[in-house]
């Protein structure tokens, strides 16, 4: 079966100098023809994979196999793969015709050398015994692989590096392709992208989206097995990705070509691929189809990322029940009695109906009108509940909701972070989190800024300014950095609220932590606590990681 | 429309005030007076003055020759130093920044002086007592003053330009040095080519590290190598500015202003040959 994947990524990581892990363990199995799609939000890792598949990078640990065969340390121009890059990157000394020409040019076709007899010359291969040393110092002089996987891999080169320079090959000799070769191929990639008429102008004359056309046409010129796409549309405005999107999907079906898609852009993902990837700080979150991953999200993580969602504390009380917003549920899952879970609700699976009929009911507090539909948040109790609904209700009218079953989706709750998808920031730079202030080191949203004296934060060459007041974050705190306040009065306690589950693991205990508003935070502790203690909670402000849910361009000032 | 005109006589005056020496000079040029300042009737005499006199000739001839290959020795140098530079480590680039700051912002006197004591210690030391002051320690002296400069010129465009050229020619089929050679040269030529045209002109009128690094040599034979601006001194120790001088600095500034005229001129060409040839090959495809 294994022959059917045009590439193969086993347990690639990535170590950069400064000891960041860019990208860990990664195992994705791609076949031929498919349109995969790696989504995250920046800094996943998923352009850093891409690059390692494209060979600008070279993977610390782990392989990357092209039909079978290692291609973990090839450089890029020995790999039948390219790319379409973010900004281009068109050659602008170049006209378009010669840009698209650029690797028909260089390519060189392989003919077999025979004597006059019409036998093949045989010769050793000097060149691949080159090559194979090459390859045999860049492994030696890796850092992050462990010792025993480097030296198999160096004794299985030593083998190879032998038979090398004791068989004699056939040699080969390398013809270019012929002008009226090349001419025919670029104006076959012109028409695909529909640039005929435009082979002559400078790249500096051509729109966004004609530059864009003309990097695609550059990259399938060279027919290869591999496209790869580093958000190639991030640079053109909404009407024109829109177009692209559909372009790039149909040229993907009549190419048959494997597309590799990078994105932070979850509809773009949803829209284009057979396969989408979700990443999150380096790790793969989800592999799955569209639908699978929009229906079924593994955690909290990839349901808030890909759509619209709400996302809830729950308990589950019964056989296929499940209690959250102070309701029992029906749902179509089924988890222990008295796990803790994540629930996750689309906002389009929420329905109005009469309030006797209604399972909750809340105030609606905003309403705001989208094109298609309305969108309205309800408070019920202290939650907030998205519901679309094309049907216009009156603002601070009670409202009644009906979910069905199969609205519901119950995921197992994450232990390793917290993770708190409607935190934001407010005016003293500090992050709300189930509206408690907790300080925070803001400027990580922006490497390298630092504060001015107002507040701002400050871009690293002090060109631009940012005001990430009211702005909304993820915020993750690791389990073993939150500290117990037992006196709930002291100044330095950030949160209050009672114990509701703990469970003793091995040497301490995992406590979750429920504040009035519903919020819960994860922790371990060596101490011992009882159920509905009443305890208080502190975390330094280095420990808490954020994210911005939406581009830092937009808190531009 | 008060500002207006006030904004472009204020552009004028400048450019007027700018000028004024050259103009005043070319048109003293026409006349056969010793000083500057008294007009005995226009007269081409200086012009064949200029000509006859072997002294400027051989010194022009030698600042010439000095100039073009100090330039093209210090753009090879300068060029391949910034490339270097600019693909090296973070911390390895940052000290040869700082390096290459030095000889810029340094007073010419030191960097001359140093010369000359590196030279004869060099001398003494390795050569055994030889003088070694010739041709080639005046070509040393000026690489070292105009390489840096041409490094400057050409940091700029590599930082200028998108990283990701060099990467999309790796990823089409170049290797590193082809990708360097197809993509990255014609890139950064602009810069390449100021540097060029800057490594010229600090050549042409060095005076302090030419009169220090001068040997015998070249069209000077066993004398020590002139240039202009050492000729320039020589003279101006016994007299007045030599008269010649005035129709010498005449034709270079016109040989200058045309060069100008030529680069800006050429920009935008038309349709190239390549394209032509391109559409023949279509026609007769079809």
């Amino acid at each position: 079966m294994e022959d059917n994947y045009i590439i193969e990524l086993k347990n690639v990581s990535k170590i950069f100098d400064d000891d960041t892990i860019a990208v860990d363990n990664f195992n994705l199995y791609v076949r031929k023809g498919e349109f995969v799609t790696f989504l995250g939000p920046s800094g996943c890792g998923k352009s850093t994979t891409l690059r390692m598949i494209a060979g600008f990078d070279f993977p610390s640990t782990g392989e990357i196999l092209l039909n079978g065969k290692d291609i973990s340390n090839l450089p890029p121009n020995k790999r039948p793969i390219n790319m379409v890059f973010q900004r281009y990157a068109l050659f602008p000394h170049l006209d378009v015709y010669d840009n698209v020409a650029f690797g028909l040019k260089l390519k060189r076709i392989k003919t077999q050398i025979k004597d006059e007899n019409g036998n093949p010359v045989l010769k050793i291969d000097h060149k691949l015994i080159r090559e194979l040393k090459t390859e045999y110092r860049v492994i030696k002089r890796k850092k992050h692989m462990s010792d025993e996987e480097k030296n198999e891999k160096l004794k299985a080169l030593e083998e190879k590096i032998k038979t090398a320079k004791e068989t004699p090959v056939p040699t080969y000799k390398l013809n270019k392709l012929s002008t009226k070769e090349i001419d025919a191929k670029v104006a076959r990639a012109l028409k695909i992208v529909d640039l005929e008429a435009l082979e002559d102008r400078d790249i500096s004359t051509l729109s966004g989206g004609q530059q864009q056309r003309v990097a695609i046409a550059r990259a399938i010129v060279n027919e290869p097995e591999i496209l790869l796409l580093d958000e190639p549309l991030g640079a053109l405005d909404l009407k024109m990705r829109k177009d692209m999107q559909i372009e790039l999907k149909e040229m993907h079906k009549k190419l048959g070509i494997t597309f590799i898609y990078v994105t932070h852009d979850q509809e773009e993902a949803l829209t284009m691929s057979d396969t989408i990837v979700v990443m999150n700080d380096g790790e793969i979150q989800q592999i799955g189809s569209p639908k699978k991953i929009y229906d079924e999200p593994k955690n909290a993580f990839v349901a808030d990322f890909i759509g619209e969602s709400n996302i809830y504390n729950g308990t589950m009380i019964g056989p296929k029940t499940v209690r959250f917003l102070d309701h029992n549920f029906t749902c179509l899952d089924d988890y222990a009695l008295n796990e803790k879970v994540d629930v996750v609700i689309r906002p389009e699976d929420i329905t109005f109906v009469d309030e006797k009929d209604a399972m909750i009911k809340g105030k609606i507090v905003t309403k705001i009108f989208k094109g298609v539909n309305y969108q309205y948040t309800i408070m019920i109790g202290k939650n907030e509940v998205i519901v679309k609904s094309t049907k216009s209700y009156e603002l601070d009218s009670i409202a009644g909701l009906h979910i069905e079953p199969d609205g519901i989706h119950i995921m197992k709750k994450d232990f390793t972070m917290n993770v708190y998808t409607d935190a934001w920031i407010d005016k003293n730079n500090n992050v709300m989190i189930d509206d408690v202030p907790f300080e925070c080191v803001i400027t990580q949203l922006l490497p390298g800024s630092s504060i001015d004296e107002d507040g701002y934060v400050v871009s690293k060459d002090g060109q631009h300014k940012y005001d990430f007041n009211d702005a909304d974050v993820v915020a993750e705190i690791p389990l073993d950095k939150i500290d117990v306040v037992d006196d709930i009065e002291s100044d330095e306690c950030e949160v209050v609220g009672e114990i509701v589950d703990l469970i003793y693991v091995g040497d301490h205990y995992r406590y979750i932590l429920r504040t009035e508003n519903e919020e819960d935070f994860v922790f371990v502790s060596t101490y011992s606590y009882n159920l509905n203690d009443t305890i208080g909670l502190k975390v330094k402000k280095e420990d808490i990681k954020l994210r911005l849910k939406k581009e830092v361009t937009e808190y531009e000032i | 429309m008060v500002k207006k005109i006030f904004a472009y006589s204020y552009v004028y005056l400048i450019l007027f005030l700018m000028y004024v020496p050259i103009l005043t000079l070319i048109v003293f040029s026409f006349t056969n007076a010793t000083y500057i300042g008294t007009w005995n009737g226009f007269d081409l005499s200086l012009y064949q003055k200029l000509f006859e006199s072997e002294e400027i000739m051989i010194a022009l001839g030698n600042t010439i020759i000095i100039a073009i290959i100090s330039a093209v020795c210090s753009t090879v140098l300068g060029t391949l130093g910034a490339v270097g530079v600019f693909y090296s480590k973070k911390t390895s680039r940052a000290i040869f920044e700082n390096i290459n700051q030095i000889p810029v912002v340094n007073a010419e006197i030191v960097m001359a002086l140093s010369l000359v004591v590196m030279f004869v210690f060099i001398g003494n030391k390795i050569f055994a007592g030889a003088n070694l002051f010739s041709f080639w320690t005046l070509l040393a002296g000026h690489i070292v003053i105009s390489a840096p400069f041409v490094y400057l010129n050409v940091k700029p465009k590599l930082q200028q330009m998108d990283p990701s050229l060099y990467e999309a020619a790796l990823d089409l089929g170049c290797t590193p040095r082809k990708a360097l050679w197809r993509i990255t040269l014609p890139e950064i030529l602009p810069g390449i080519f100021s540097g060029f045209m800057l490594a010229i002109t600090l050549s042409l009128d060095d005076f302090i590290v030419t009169a220090f690094t001068r040997g015998s040599g070249l069209l000077s034979g066993a004398g020590n190598i002139e240039t202009l601006s050492t000729l320039v001194q020589a003279k101006i120790k016994k007299g007045p500015i030599p008269p010649e001088m005035r129709p010498l600095t005449t034709i270079i500034f016109i040989i200058v202003v045309l060069v100008v005229l030529f680069i800006s001129l050429n920009r935008n060409k038309g349709i190239s040959s390549k394209v032509k040839n391109r559409r023949k090959l279509r026609e007769r495809a079809e």
